[in-house]
């Protein structure tokens, strides 16, 4: 089921578990950021509003996961092909539904989310259905990472850490793509590219007007966006150790927009802290000992969730770390 | 609005003036064509049957989408709470009619109250505040999304994950015609159509009906007229609430009740709500409607499972060859 | 620079209707390289919806555009513009939550860091051309009196200047001409007679041919050399002001329109 409605960790106390659990927070966060970081790309900084980051995130895991498992690629080499395939869509969805209004593009691109996800639930054969995607005979799609990963873990063991956590390797690899990918979003935001994107979000027909073909560059945007979310998809599957149609309901889209809207509209550093935020509210739930059952400890975070962005939204739409005069909400 | 090349020179073509000419009647003659093929191959007992469950589907889908549409002609507001409304209704009627014992159409009538109550509560707590700040378009669609959770999430803290019947008989079954329909489905199709007329004609005949639409069609245009605004929009919350509240309680009735069931619902009515045009009340209705009928002759021929995706496919299609809907008065978007 | 007579734009028989009726109906004209035209009619007469359809925003159903000798009817508005044919709107678009400087910037040709690629492969080329936009959007700046206001954000500044703001990123593009949509109106007279001289400036020392819509009549009389005369979608006349002024079927079409016309002269 969905990491989101039902986290794989046990609700303790003990302080040994805790940092186990602490570590699986801070993948989940930078699984989010990534996540993100396209959104914040599309919303933030092209002003079209993608809905369908949930699909995007899907196709990367499943792709990468089919090539692996189904036809014997190395997993090295299913992650960009994946990226590819999962670009394509982006360019298959954006070229018809790019010309909408936002308010209908949002509705398109939801509904094209869906669209992936119900495959992924019926293609039994492709996909596994409802039991999920993992192995093959012997062959499993993260064969490859968990050797990566204990290379890691000797290193730290090497490093005096006698035990290190399972996940502790990738946590270091999400967050450290994490911060590559913001510093390179960071640098193209303030090129001459960037200033183009920027443009078609304060006035696409202003840009239209001085020569820029806004089109293809909405279009760039939504791909890097589609490409940030395959990228997710992969850490999401190393994650989990298994890939499941549960995991890419439109929720998670809107968790992402709840990040986004934390760190603040047009702010490629404050997704990494909204995702961290967000991950800390959502987890943190946990340790209020509250005499209610799990189902309702579930139900407590998204309410929780719904009425920070409320507030937000209310009173602070340029999230906790936007910029006024950059507010791209309110207008 | 940007162009697109390939699919201008399509729009220009003589047979897609044509067609946008008279959307209307294009999409008839499209949907009979698809009858008669469907009634070629797999005869017309079939054809009426599933047609028959299309129908029941369909009247939940307009009832949800005739107040979806209202809300954002009027209010310029894409409602993510709205299938979350269906699901309060659901529960207000699951409340009443089993933990209570209280009959059925009690019930019902409970469900849509409370549900119309909960559409003013947030119009004077949100909404209303919102506009007088001029907030943008997805600030509001952020809010209405995490009023969504708020809606849900409250409902299953209060009633938990479990699938919740309502007190019906889901087991008899009528047989007119040679054809065979639940009881309760027939039940459900006859209090949606007649509740659905009621709509159609308070909407066509009544002051309030036409200042509606003429608000949904232009709010700048009719606050001139002297219409009082304020007013309509609070009927509008009322209206939409207590239909999405109906809905939930036919679709409750006719499956089952739980959580998620009103955003699962949510994307197929805003495929009705954009078949029909958005903001276009009677274009809202047909296209439920419509919806219902397509989504249910299709597993004729596609595996039953991709129900929920033909609903979606429809929806794309629909905005991307014509935005502006297909089962509205035309107009341009 | 560019003194040669001639023709810059010819459009013939266009049409644009809106749910059957024609908002232009078979307008047929010419604008003369170097010239300032004013295009002129009493509301409604289909001045913006021509615009549009010249520029590439609108698409008509019929009629034929040539810039430049060249055909560009139903060439999207990017490739228009980038040809030389550059418009400003009527309600400014100021890109507001961006500075002064990078409106400006924006607009300049031929910028090879706005290929996401050139950025990675030739960084060196994106700085310098970087460097030189720089300088001449400063340069610019200067001379629409707003180099004071080049960081600020476009959208704290006045509707007057704005509209300069919209005419010097518009000149950016290194234009061969400007289409202005009522670049006078909402803006103060001082503002008004500077943006003028402007006009005339760049057209003598640059070259650029203007086409201009305006309400005022001593700003059309006084500064246009040719004048278009709209009404109900067609082009009823045009001609030396001199002409246009005596011309009995543009006093008919303004009569027809009158109080309308004060109106708006009020507001401009």
């Amino acid at each position: 089921m969905s990491v989101l409605l039902h986290p794989p960790f046990a609700i303790t106390f003990d302080f040994l578990t805790a940092t186990g659990f602490w570590t699986g927070v801070g993948v989940l966060a930078g699984v989010y950021t990534i996540f993100t970081l396209g959104l914040q790309l599309n919303v933030g900084f092209t002003g079209i509003v993608n809905f369908g980051q949930a699909g995007f995130m899907a196709i990367g895991a499943y792709a990468m996961a089919i090539l692996v498992v189904k036809s014997g690629w190395s997993f090295w080499l299913a992650m960009p092909a994946a990226i590819a395939i999962t670009v394509a869509f982006g360019l298959l969805v954006g070229l018809p539904s790019l010309r909408l209004r936002a308010d209908y593009f949002a509705i398109a691109t939801i509904a094209f989310a869906e669209i992936v996800r119900l495959t992924a639930q019926n293609a039994r054969g492709l996909t596994g259905g409802n039991e999920g995607l993992f192995c093959e005979g012997s062959r499993c799609f993260d064969d490859s990472w968990r050797s990566v990963s204990d290379t890691i873990g000797g290193w730290l063991q090497d490093l005096g850490w006698s035990n290190p956590e399972a996940l502790f390797p990738l946590l270091l690899v999400v967050w450290a793509t994490a911060l590559i990918l913001i510093a390179a979003l960071h640098f193209a935001k303030r090129t001459p590219w960037g200033r183009v994107l920027r443009a078609i979000r304060e006035d696409e027909d202003a840009a239209r007007a001085l020569g820029k073909n806004t089109l293809a560059y909405k279009l760039q945007s939504l791909s890097i966006a589609a490409a940030l979310g395959a990228i997710s998809g992969f850490f999401l599957a190393l994650d989990l150790a298994t890939i499941h149609p549960a995991d890419f309901l439109p929720i998670v889209t809107f968790v992402g927009y709840g990040v986004l809207v934390l760190g603040g509209l047009a702010n490629y550093w404050g997704v990494a802290v909204g995702a961290i935020l967000m991950w800390v509210i959502l987890e943190g739930t946990r340790f209020i000992d509250l005499p209610i059952s799990d189902t309702q400890v579930a139900s407590v975070r998204f309410i929780v969730v719904g009425v920070v962005l409320i507030g937000l939204m209310a009173f602070r739409p340029q999230g906790l770390f936007g910029k006024r005069e950059e507010m791209v909400l309110g207008e | 609005m940007v162009e697109v090349p390939w699919l201008e020179r399509l729009r220009g073509s003589p047979a897609a003036r044509a067609i946008a000419r008279r959307p209307q009647r294009a999409g008839a003659t499209a949907i009979a064509l698809f009858v008669a093929v469907l009634t070629a191959a797999y005869g017309i007992h079939d054809v009426a049957q599933t047609g028959l469950n299309g129908l029941s589907l369909g009247s939940v889908y307009a009832l949800g989408a005739v107040g979806l549409t209202l809300v954002y002609g009027i209010l310029k507001l894409v409602n993510f709470a709205h299938g979350d409304f269906l699901t309060f209704g659901a529960y207000m009627a699951f409340l009443m009619n089993v933990t209570w014992g209280v009959p059925l159409v009690f019930a019902i009538v409970f469900g849509m109250a409370m549900t119309a109550l909960l559409g003013i509560l947030f119009e004077r707590l949100m909404w209303g505040p919102m506009r007088a700040r001029k907030a943008g378009l997805l600030q509001l669609v952020l809010m209405s999304i995490a009023l969504g959770l708020v809606i849900r999430y409250t409902i299953q803290f209060a009633w938990g994950t479990q699938i919740r019947t309502l007190d019906v008989n889901n087991i008899a079954t009528a047989e007119f015609l040679g054809l065979r329909i639940g009881r309760t489905d027939l039940i459900a199709i006859i209090v949606g159509f007649t509740v659905l007329v009621a709509v159609g004609l308070m909407l066509k005949f009544s002051l309030l009906g036409k200042q509606m639409r003429a608000l949904s069609d232009n709010l700048a245009l009719a606050e001139t007229t002297g219409i009082d605004t304020s007013r309509v929009i609070l009927y509008t919350w009322l209206f939409a609430g207590a239909l999405a509240g109906l809905a939930g309680v036919l679709a409750g009735a006719v499956t089952d009740i739980r959580p998620e069931m009103g955003f699962g619902l949510l994307l197929p009515i805003f495929a009705a709500v954009v078949l029909g045009g958005i903001g276009d009340a009677f274009g809202a209705l047909a296209g439920g409607i419509v919806l219902g009928l397509v989504i249910e002759w299709s597993t004729l021929f596609i595996d039953f499972r991709w129900k929920n995706a033909v609903g979606f496919a429809v929806l794309i299609i629909v905005l991307i060859v014509r935005p502006q809907g297909i089962f509205g008065s035309a107009r341009t978007v | 620079m560019n003194d040669a007579n001639g023709r810059i734009l010819g459009v013939a028989d266009l049409v644009r209707s809106f749910g059957g009726i024609h908002a232009v109906d078979c307008a047929s004209f010419d604008v003369e390289r170097g010239s300032i035209t004013a295009l002129i009619g009493p509301n409604g007469a289909g001045k913006t919806t021509l615009f549009n359809v010249i520029t590439g925003f609108y698409r008509a159903e019929r009629g034929a555009v040539a810039f430049e000798n060249q055909a560009i009817f139903g060439r999207p508005p990017h490739a228009i513009a980038r040809r030389g044919m550059v418009r400003t709107f009527q309600i400014t678009k100021a890109l507001a939550r961006m500075p002064v400087i990078d409106n400006m910037m924006l607009a300049a040709p031929d910028q090879p860091g706005e290929k996401l690629r050139n950025m990675l492969l030739r960084p060196a080329a994106a700085r310098r051309r970087e460097r030189e936009v720089r300088k001449q959007a400063v340069e610019l700046l200067g001379i629409f009196n707003l180099q004071e206001l080049a960081d600020h954000y476009a959208g704290t500044l006045s509707g007057g200047q704005r509209k300069l703001l919209e005419l010097a990123r518009a000149l950016m593009t290194q234009p061969k001409m400007l289409l202005l949509d009522e670049p006078m109106a909402g803006i103060n007279p001082t503002l008004g007679r500077r943006l003028l001289e402007h006009m005339h400036r760049l057209r003598d020392e640059r070259g650029v041919t203007f086409l201009f819509i305006e309400h005022n009549m001593d700003v059309v009389m006084g500064h246009a050399d040719r004048v278009i005369v709209m009404a109900e979608g067609r082009v009823i006349a045009s001609g030396p002001p001199e002409e246009i002024r005596r011309d009995q079927r543009v006093i008919d079409a303004y009569l027809g329109s009158g109080p309308e016309q004060s109106a708006d002269e009020e507001r401009a």
